[in-house]
């Protein structure tokens, strides 16, 4: 008698970052962690839980409210052959450790001839969409994406969380990890549930800079990361009713970034929207528009359309953060003014 | 035999309601005593609920509802 049963192991994007960490950790004593309740608080968006119960504080390192210091400590200690993953809690605090970021962590490879390799994987969270307002809310992709030195992914769901922490990990060269708090599957962030999905339990990797299609489709190509990717399946979704079929890419990684594949989308669909909540003003949306264009601009049946955020500090109240956000209906509205 | 997956009534101290934020695992999915299954949040606190059994499972209660200490979320076949 043979019955087939299904092993759905479904996880959240913050259990998956927490595995894929643990399962390093067990095989790589250089890898630690540290942050702001990243320890027995298991960090305020899940995503080391379980880990200082099983590592304890040497290892998993809860840190004062001073990124300027320890963000600067985990730089140093990669120079000096550990690989530490350190959490800046929201990416929109930046501010105070960005000399740490973009001129140690990104060049000293460079300025030490490649002597030193800095293995930082810096994760942090983004995106908005509950009520934190302008200063927990940013995604800054563009901003940690502009600067060279560093890489920098972002999963749309749990598989692709646990492969690029992997990767991000056994990566000789920093690693900016962005997460997005509402498919962190934290409740009160607001979950998506599709970024729930199956993650072996076995380590694997998913490679920095290579792009996914998680929707096929022969109309129009629209590009998204994070947030944008579930928006964009939407999107899809609410076009297919109206008998257009579009292909959905999740870019997963901003650095490198894999123009290639959006090029080969846009070859066979003549039509691009790309969506990003980050500030639409000289962002990942120009960027990819412009790679396409530089590519064959004869490829283009009509002019790009961008749905980004609006170039404005992110609002408090509820009604008019909603208005600024990107979302499904937004992006169905742009491939309408296209075919007009 | 079939056995129910109960919110443990020790779970939080509180008589408040809580939610499933998500099944870790879907209808029909075998599982083994111990695992989790789904996650629920109480006042933006979140719990593990595990197996209490081997087997497949049968889900009673969708993510999103709404759940009270002792209840009956999902069943082990």
């Amino acid at each position: 008698m043979t019955t087939v049963t299904s092993n759905v192991r479904k996880q959240t994007i913050a259990r998956a970052m927490a595995e894929a960490i643990a399962q390093e950790m067990r095989t790589d004593p250089r890898v630690f962690v540290m942050g702001e309740d990243i320890g027995q608080l298991g960090g305020v968006f899940g995503n080391t839980r379980g880990l200082f119960e099983e590592f304890g504080p040497e290892r998993v390192r809860d840190t004062p409210i001073s990124e300027t210091a320890f963000i600067g400590a985990a730089v140093g200690a990669a120079a000096d052959g550990m690989r530490p993953v350190v959490e800046l809690m929201f990416v929109d605090f930046f501010g105070v450790c960005m000399d740490a970021i973009y001129n140690l962590m990104a060049k000293n490879t460079y300025f030490s001839g490649g002597k030193l390799s800095i293995p930082v994987v810096l994760m942090t969270a983004t995106g908005g969409g509950y009520s934190d307002a302008g200063q927990h809310s940013q995604c800054l992709h563009a901003t940690f994406a502009h600067l060279p030195g560093m890489k920098v992914v972002a999963p749309s769901n749990a598989y692709d969380a646990k492969g690029l922490m992997i990767s991000a990990i056994r990566d000789d060269n920093p690693v900016i990890y962005l997460f997005h708090k509402a498919l962190q599957g934290m409740g009160w962030l607001g979950t998506e549930p599709a970024s729930i999905v199956h993650v072996p339990e076995e380590a694997y990797t998913v490679p920095i800079g290579k792009a996914a299609t998680v929707r096929e489709g022969r109309d129009v190509t629209i590009v998204g990361i994070t947030s944008g990717v579930h928006h964009a399946l939407k999107a899809a979704e609410q076009l297919e009713q109206k008998g257009v079929s579009a292909e959905v890419i999740d870019l997963r990684s901003l650095v490198p970034l894999d123009r290639e594949h959006v090029i080969n989308s846009v070859r066979k669909t003549g039509r691009l929207i790309v969506v990003d909540e980050d500030y639409q003003s000289y962002g990942v949306t120009g960027e990819i528009i412009a790679s396409v264009v530089e590519a064959d601009i004869s490829m283009l049946k009509s002019p790009p359309k961008r749905v980004a955020y609006p170039d404005i500090p992110i609002p408090f109240s509820r009604p008019m953060e909603q208005w600024a956000l990107p979302n499904p209906a937004k992006i169905v509205a742009a491939y309408e003014s296209m075919v007009k | 035999m079939a056995v129910d997956i109960i919110v443990p009534k020790d779970l939080w101290e509180e008589e408040v309601e809580g939610v499933i934020v998500a099944w870790l695992t879907e209808e029909g999915a075998s599982v083994r005593k111990g695992d989790v299954v789904a996650e629920i949040m109480v006042k933006k606190v979140q719990f593990d609920i595990l197996a209490p059994a081997e087997g497949r499972v049968r889900i009673l209660k969708k993510a999103d509802e709404i759940i009270r200490k002792g209840d009956v979320i999902g069943r082990i076949e």
